[in-house]
């Protein structure tokens, strides 16, 4: 197997993560959160920072990356979750930009435009170039295991099923004595914590992160990973997840039929392809690939209008 | 002195577009973030139509205002349309991926470089200590005339009052004898027109760049939202608070800091008055 491959199975596994920490938040308890990215960065910017300015071990990274992804999901949460869904749509969506900005000013702390050069690695050092890929690759597989288990446990738990009745009517659940508040801010929070997470393993991976790793494409190919696998179900969004890289990173093998473009126009092209195939869905399929499993007798209510919304 | 006029100039440049975005958050409902991407549209219709074909600046203007007014109603028929009745989220959602798509399609077509209009080059006037160009001057009477010319159509004529029977109430419109689907596809044309029109008033104000979409989206939604969603006349003020917020901030921080002001304002007014301003009745469930 190539280093492409690995390389492209290595991005494809955070992206798995993210779109896994993305589904509890949205496709279980229909919170509206476009600020993936700005927790993905959140993640990145605090391990790089606790491993290279503060010389911790890689683990030390990851462990300081998750607790400032949760501890940044509970502020705006509890800036936003009190409101309606649009509104934390837009706090999320202000919170990834503004990360953004600091990242691309505070140069002390982040190394400005230039980006942040990180030395640490998963693996030990000295395996030699092709052996780190597969070290690391198998790190990221195991994270995409351990987010897969936790979240699928979650969702398949009576803790899950609370969360999916808030999605639907937060109103029951409240009668029935759930506290709405809590629930959704911990899914928030769990959902915050593992796009964190995801941001260590993918800055210690690429090794320089610049304020451009943490835009708007990138939310939008973790969103379409959740909403093309379904939305609400961990399976279908791991295969949503491969449908989409398989997408982006497939058409790159494209570029000798499509040589009359120039590099930026392909890019754009992608992204057109993208966003396009977003809104084909929710049009025409809003369940997406597996939809949601439900044991209630009736069809279950679109997961894509969270009655919130 | 000079702090109200730069405020004024980026109050100016947002107000038609957060008009615009309010018009069709009453009228259907949904949080428009593709507004971002159809003042690009706006934007780069009029440097094309001035700068690639020479034509005048008004000219382009209006060329520019009708060619996002029919953008915007071809979205409206082949996205938005269609997804009605399937809850905020969903369509708040197909706005971002569409605001994506345009702004690569823009990229696609137009490259990445930043460009301005095609201009002759003036010295600013000086009036009583202020430097005034000439653009910052037609900005400014534009966006007052339009927001005049929006406000008086709303208010004041038969096809105003049959628009806002119609985001208050539809069905009751529908019973009353108000033909909604042709008064729907008149709140599209319009906010269309005037998405564009924001676009226009960017490239005289600033530059052209195919990065337009957020940069411009935020401050507009934060506007509508500071305002209160639902009132023209609060997303005109909402405008004149965000331009001064940003004006501000470039005195105490650093200014590139100053994409973050709307969204802080934004988070701050939803925390002391989710309402806006002028809002009064805001259902949102």
């Amino acid at each position: 197997m190539d280093a492409y491959l690995v390389a492209i199975l290595t991005i494809a596994g955070i992206y798995v993560m993210l779109a896994l920490a993305l589904n509890l938040q949205y496709g279980l308890t229909g919170l509206i959160n476009f600020g993936v990215v700005g927790f993905f960065g959140v993640g990145a910017y605090a391990s790089a920072i606790a491993t290279e300015t503060f010389h911790l071990p890689f683990v030390g990274g990851l462990v300081v990356a998750m607790g400032a992804g949760a501890v940044a999901g509970a502020l705006i949460s509890l800036l936003s979750l009190r409101l309606s869904g649009d509104f934390l749509a837009i706090v999320t969506l202000g919170f990834a930009e503004t990360i953004r900005l600091v990242f691309n000013n505070e140069d002390w702390l982040t190394g400005g435009p230039r980006g942040f050069l990180i030395g640490t690695r998963p693996v030990m050092s000295g395996l030699g170039r092709d052996v780190t890929a597969w070290a690391i690759l198998a790190v990221v597989l195991a994270g995409v295991m351990v987010a897969f288990l936790v979240l699928q446990r979650l969702s398949t738990t009576p803790y899950g099923r609370t969360l999916r009745a808030i999605r639907e009517d937060d109103l029951v659940p409240a009668t029935l004595g759930k506290n709405v508040f809590l629930y959704r801010l911990q899914a928030f929070v769990i959902g915050a914590l593992f796009m964190a997470g995801a941001g260590s393993l993918y800055a210690h991976y690429v090794q320089t992160i610049t304020p451009e790793n943490f835009t708007t494409p990138v939310a939008i190919l973790v969103w379409m990973s959740v909403i093309v696998g379904g939305a609400g179900n961990m399976v279908g969004t791991l295969v949503g997840t491969l449908v989409v890289v398989t997408l982006y990173e497939g058409s790159r093998f494209l570029s000798h039929w499509t040589s009359f473009l120039d590099p930026e126009q392909m890019s754009a092209l992608r992204f057109i392809v993208i966003g396009s195939v977003l809104i084909l869905t929710i049009r025409f399929r809003p369940t997406g690939l597996l939809p949601e499993v439900s044991r209630a007798p009736a069809p279950p209510a679109s997961p894509l209008t969270p009655s919130k919304g | 002195m000079q702090l109200l006029i730069n405020t004024l100039a980026s109050a100016a440049v947002i107000a038609p577009a957060a008009i615009a975005f309010t018009l069709v958050f009453t009228l259907f409902r949904y949080a428009n973030f593709a507004a971002g991407g159809f003042v690009t549209i706006g934007a780069f219709a009029a440097w094309t139509l001035n700068a690639a074909l020479g034509l005048p600046l008004w000219v382009a203007g209006l060329g520019a205002m009708a060619v996002s007014a029919l953008g915007f109603a071809a979205a409206d028929a082949v996205v938005f349309r269609p997804l009605r009745g399937r809850g905020g989220g969903t369509l708040l959602l197909v706005s971002i991926a569409l605001s994506f798509v345009i702004e690569n399609i823009i990229r696609f077509f137009y490259g990445g470089q930043i460009r301005g209009f095609d201009l002759p080059l003036t010295g600013p006037i000086l009036i009583a200590g202020m430097r005034l160009t000439r653009e910052t001057v037609a900005v400014l009477s534009i966006s007052l005339a339009a927001t005049l010319l929006v406000g008086a159509l709303l208010t004041l004529t038969p096809i105003g009052r049959a628009l806002r029977a119609v985001a208050d109430n539809a069905s009751l419109a529908n019973v009353r004898g108000i033909p909604v689907p042709a008064v729907e596809a008149f709140g599209v044309a319009v906010a269309g027109a005037l998405f564009g029109l924001s676009g226009v008033l960017v490239g005289l104000d600033l530059t052209i760049d195919p990065n337009l979409n957020w940069a411009v989206a935020i401050p507009v939604i934060a506007a509508a939202i500071v305002g209160g969603l639902g009132s023209p006349l609060g997303a005109a003020i909402g405008a004149i608070g965000i331009g001064l917020a940003e004006e501000l901030t470039g005195v105490f921080l650093n200014p590139t800091y100053k994409g973050a002001v709307g969204f802080v304002v934004i988070a701050l007014v939803l925390l002391v008055r989710p309402q806006g301003l002028l809002g009064d009745k805001v259902d949102r469930k």
